[in-house]
């Protein structure tokens, strides 16, 4: 009696194993890659902004491309969750559609939850804005920001008008980089327009450490300043809180 | 619209459009994920668009999953 129980129990075993074995390569198959641990909710989320950012009109399938409209619902999302304390930016991108970019920078601005960023590779043209809207933004030490006119594509008539409307379209942009960071519009102004940096362009290229010693960016750091910065900032906003609660 | 980016105009919007896998982005278990037609017919998760850390560790959502 004994001795069956045992067998039918090695056999469901077996077949277990079996069928945990099958998964597994199709797991493999899948990405050459097994399963990964599983954690607790994180009150921490993370928005990574990549390749182009995606505005007005789509882009050819070669580009890689973060879409705003992607992005915008779940700004709100983070914002209106309890259980969400704080975001943070990864950016790694090479500019893109100026308004797409200046309504992420914006909706990020206005957020109510403790933010910040982190420039990775490059944060370049309109990652700028972007990357300053946070409430504190870092940078690894080997990312760059390229920081150059804007630029007009497509149909362009011969006129004053575009000239100044292209002027009021960068404008918008120093604007903004300059209220949310501690660089000067001056000197902001003097970065873009700067000869001899860029081969066969006006700007500059600007590199870790420098992007802090201008003021674009608030610290030079990585992955662990931002998480400790935001825990920080989560911490202060709670204790805040219970401040004016009681 | 006005681009604001280092590249060129030509490496953005190349002259020459081969049939490139047509990527769309779908629904799937609640998030929203870009998959690509593979072969056989089957949609592949190319990219998971989330806020969420944890779902880049969930393997329903892992690239190269392949959904029906």
């Amino acid at each position: 009696m004994r001795m069956d129980t045992d067998d039918n129990n090695e056999n469901q075993g077996e077949e277990e194993n079996q069928q945990n074995a099958s998964a597994l390569v199709e797991k493999i198959q899948q990405l050459g890659q097994a399963n990964v641990p599983q954690a607790p909710d994180s009150n921490i989320h993370v928005l990574s902004i990549i390749g182009q950012v995606e505005g007005h009109l789509q882009l050819p399938p070669q580009n890689k491309t973060t879409k705003y409209e992607h992005l915008l619902p779940q700004l709100i999302a983070v914002e209106q969750n309890p259980k969400i304390e704080g975001l943070i930016i990864l950016l790694n991108t090479v500019g893109g559609d100026v308004e797409a970019g200046l309504a992420l920078a914006e909706m990020i601005a206005s957020m109510s939850k403790p933010t910040t960023s982190i420039v990775l590779g490059g944060g370049h043209s309109i990652g700028a804005p972007i990357a300053v809207a946070t409430d504190y933004s870092f940078i690894v030490p080997t990312a760059t920001m390229t920081i150059h006119p804007v630029r007009l594509t497509g149909l362009v008539i011969g006129v004053p008008q575009t000239f100044e409307y292209l002027d009021k379209m960068q404008e918008r942009v120093i604007q903004f980089i300059v209220d949310h960071s501690h660089v000067e519009s001056e000197q902001l102004k003097e970065l873009m327009f700067a000869k001899g940096n860029l081969t066969r362009d006006i700007g500059t290229n600007v590199v870790g450490k420098e992007a802090v010693d201008y003021g674009l960016i608030d610290e030079v750091g990585g992955v662990k300043e931002a998480i400790q910065k935001l825990n920080h900032m989560i911490q202060s906003a709670k204790t805040e809180e219970g401040g004016t609660a009681s | 619209m006005i681009l604001y980016t280092p590249l060129s105009h030509q490496e953005i919007f190349p002259e020459a459009q081969g049939a490139e896998n047509e990527i769309q982005a779908v629904e799937w278990q609640g998030r929203t994920v870009f998959v690509s037609k593979n072969k056989d017919g089957y949609y592949q998760i190319n990219q998971l668009i989330s806020s969420n850390p944890n779902d880049y560790l969930n393997p329903d959502f892992l690239p190269g999953r392949i959904i029906s």
